[in-house]
């Protein structure tokens, strides 16, 4: 057997409850994202970027869409005979089988995967955040430090510190205290999520934790404090650079808009990175005699006959005559009617807006059929599949589902 | 899956300079993101035949490439799948190729090894986007020794057709003439260079035409066998587009910007499968004006394009203007440059400021890697 240097598992279970109707029927990690991607395709990529061929990617909630978009991971060149991708949901075992109960205990129940690799290392991800990182540095500096986990931890600015896992570190970039969502940060240096063990010492914590019936099996509540309290050494790993957590529909909505900016917060189009993703034979797309697009980007397929300024159309759009799209998030193959106008809204994927329907445009107000807690800063969001019908006007803040 | 039928493609050797100097002119780009040859291939692949033999007189590596294992046609097998076939230098030099008799003769191992009954074979540098599934079960049916697929081109002009070669069918649809490329054309039914026969008689066909010294599968075996053999002829009512010419390239390419005709050839049912390159969308600036245009992916536009078909990863700076035009892959326009009527190869750099004027009877065709 040729043991791996490093093994990846991406943790790819969660919900995204925040993120509305955009998951209500599919994991986070598939969620549609700049134009041809999906979120999933950032830490994949970034996996094969950085020389890592073996990833266990861990389903859970709604895992069919995900499941059949990573497939034998052949977009992501991760269809290898000896490693590449592998889909690992939950599975019954003995009398009993169980879901995940936690981050730690979902990597746990996988431990005889990781066991057929004998892998030195494991670097644990999670599928929803958008950003690029070469992970070798980090494997190189966990290497050369001898600890037993390295964590990478960004500075966040003071103010938001309060919502993530703070990492308090000393001169060394040792980690000498870890609070969950802390009222009163000590530092502002936030946990990223990514956490890189030495296998023996991942493989001990997890079988020990799962003995306790205490444990919510959780790396961050559970797993990360003992290894502190136990005297392990955990080092940070610093990375700068755009990172963002696309959990709600205004971050999401957000991280979209980052794209579009002049210079691009976030750059896709670096051919020494390339984000790599399931494509599905799309013709180029066709920009009608009457159309104007500006500050925006247009993936394959689409066929844009009206107006697109400052958003991201993605694959096999159709933008109608006389529409107005502006400040939006056109996900595939959502089709936008004739004259409609759309204005600070995420269209999901095959959603159908009807010919001089309004999405977006008219203020807040009370009693709004559509009003949705989801849905903040007047951001409007139509699921995937829905149908706006002619003429309606949606207002700003309002969530439309499909129809049943 | 077409277990029964293997394809074999052999590329045209029509030369359309500056573009196939570099390449196979199967692997001319068009449509911005496609090779010619993609058209063939893919029918072949929705079709379900997973045998494919490719081969060409000259230029394999663009060819080799473009295809690589064959994976977007899902022709990536273990067994049988995509085969880019070489010449065998042993027994053929550069140049010693006189005809489509010899590429066969050439690989007359790889024919012999495959497994299936019919062939279907591609001889032509054309696009389309037929059912190829339909015809060969036609041809089963029919009992013929070959079946080919025809256009009918009557709407079109003499000077169109006489470029195809040309059928006359009898009122059973069996071919009673072929013409290749008469100077009077008799007939308006152009052959698509498509034939569809058993593995055998093809077999039979290139062992008697080399031990003869005949060079041509059409000219010399089929016309001369007509009367012995049941050719029979196939209508194809889509639309057909041989790509011979600059010219015919430039009018084929600007075909993409009508609907009804991208509606055609690019259809969900039968998809057209290419390399895939991973770029990212196409970024326009503040200032873009885009209009009528066909653009692939990676493109950033911050100029004018209007008429004209990007290919991937094409950059049109500020104040520059591209009408009526063709830019492939990665070509760069700097500021203020203005282009009418132009054919860019690959990774053209056109400096700031220049202007470049061709006719649209005769565009103006700049090769590969130029930089003005």
């Amino acid at each position: 057997m040729v043991s791996k240097n490093c093994v990846a598992m991406i943790l790819a279970g969660g919900q995204g409850s925040r993120l509305g109707a955009l998951t209500k029927n599919v994991a986070k990690p598939a969620v549609p994202f700049g134009g041809k991607y999906r979120i999933i395709d950032f830490p994949l990529s970034n996996c094969v970027h950085s020389g890592i061929d073996t990833v266990g990617v861990l389903t859970q909630y709604r895992p069919l869409e995900l499941n059949t978009y990573i497939g034998n991971g052949n977009p992501w060149d991760l269809d290898r005979s000896h490693g590449g991708a592998f889909v690992l949901p939950p599975y019954q075992s003995g009398e009993t089988g169980e879901w995940y109960k936690g981050t730690a205990n979902a990597i746990y129940q996988n431990i005889g995967f990781l066991e057929g690799f004998n892998p030195k290392n494991v670097l644990i991800l999670s599928g929803d955040h958008i950003y690029k990182m070469q992970y070798s540095e980090m494997l190189k500096a966990h290497n050369r430090s001898d600890a037993a986990v390295t964590i990478a931890v960004m500075p966040v600015p003071w103010e938001e510190a309060p919502r993530f896992g703070i990492m308090n570190c000393d001169e060394s970039g040792e980690i000498v205290e870890f609070e969950e969502k802390p009222a009163k940060p000590k530092s502002n240096l936030a946990s990223m999520g990514i956490y890189i063990f030495k296998y023996d010492i991942l493989k001990k914590y997890l079988t020990d934790d799962e003995r306790d019936p205490k444990s919510e099996n959780d790396f961050g509540k559970n797993i990360i404090p003992k290894l502190l309290a136990d005297g392990q050494k955990l080092m940070s790993y610093r990375f700068e650079g755009y990172w963002k957590d696309v959990g709600t529909v205004q971050s999401l909505w957000e991280a979209n808009m980052d794209l579009i900016d002049d210079p691009p917060k976030f750059d896709l189009s670096d051919r020494n990175w390339i984000i790599y993703s399931r494509n599905y034979a799309l013709q180029p797309h066709f920009v009608g005699g009457d159309a104007e697009i500006k500050r925006s980007t247009v993936a394959e397929g689409c066929v844009i006959n009206g107006k697109v300024e400052h958003s991201i159309i993605s694959s096999g759009v159709k933008i109608g005559k006389g529409a107005i799209v502006k400040d939006a998030v056109i996900m595939p193959g959502a089709v936008i009617g004739d004259g409609a106008v759309v204005d600070k809204s995420v269209i999901g994927a095959q959603a159908v807006v009807g010919a001089n329907a309004k999405i977006g445009v008219s203020p807040e107000s009370d009693g709004n059929p559509y009003a949705s807690k989801y849905c903040t800063h007047g951001i409007v969001l139509i699921e995937g599949g829905a149908v706006v019908g002619e003429g309606e006007d949606i207002l700003k803040g309002s969530m439309v589902v499909a129809a049943e | 899956m077409r277990n029964d039928t293997m394809g074999i493609i052999l590329t045209g050797d029509e030369k359309i300079a500056p573009l196939t100097d570099i390449r196979a002119n199967s692997a001319l780009p068009i449509a911005g993101r496609y090779r010619i040859i993609d058209f063939v291939l893919s029918n072949m692949a929705n079709a379900g035949i997973v045998n494919v033999g490719i081969a060409t007189e000259s230029n394999y590596s663009s060819l080799m490439d473009h295809t690589k294992s064959g994976k977007p046609w899902d022709l990536d097998r273990k067994n049988q799948g995509l085969n880019i076939l070489p010449p065998n230098l042993e027994k053929q030099q550069y140049g010693s190729i006189k005809g489509n008799i010899d590429l066969l003769e050439g690989i007359r191992d790889y024919i012999d090894r495959s497994q299936q009954t019919y062939v279907i074979l591609s001889l032509g540098n054309m696009i389309y986007n037929i059912d190829f599934d339909a015809v060969i079960k036609s041809h089963i049916e029919s009992q013929a020794d070959v079946t080919t697929i025809y256009k009918d081109l009557s709407d079109k002009s003499e000077d169109i057709i006489k470029r195809y070669t040309l059928l006359e069918l009898d009122d059973d649809g069996r071919v009673t003439d072929i013409e290749v490329q008469p100077y009077y054309p008799k007939s308006s039914k152009a052959s698509m260079e498509i034939y569809i026969l058993e593995k055998a008689l093809l077999e039979s066909i290139i062992d008697e035409c080399s031990a003869r010294g005949d060079v041509d599968l059409v000219k010399d075996a089929l016309v001369k066998k007509m009367d012995g053999m049941i050719i029979k002829g196939y209508e194809f009512k889509g639309s057909v587009y041989k790509i011979d010419s600059m010219k015919s390239y430039y009018a084929t390419s600007m075909n993409f910007l009508d609907e009804e005709h991208r509606n055609e050839l690019f259809n969900a049912e039968r998809p057209i499968y290419t390399k895939e390159k991973d770029q990212s969308p196409t970024k326009y600036g503040a200032d873009a004006i885009c209009n009528n245009s066909f653009i692939s992916d990676g493109c950033v536009i911050e100029g004018t394009v209007v008429n004209s078909i990007l290919s991937r990863g094409v950059k049109v700076a500020k104040g520059a203007v591209v009408q009526n035009s063709i830019i492939m892959q990665d070509s760069v326009i700097e500021e203020n440059v203005e282009l009418n009527h132009v054919v860019f190869d690959k990774e053209v750099c056109i400096t700031k400021g220049r202007k470049l004027i061709g006719q649209e009877s005769y565009p103006l065709a700049i090769s590969k890697g130029t930089r003005i």
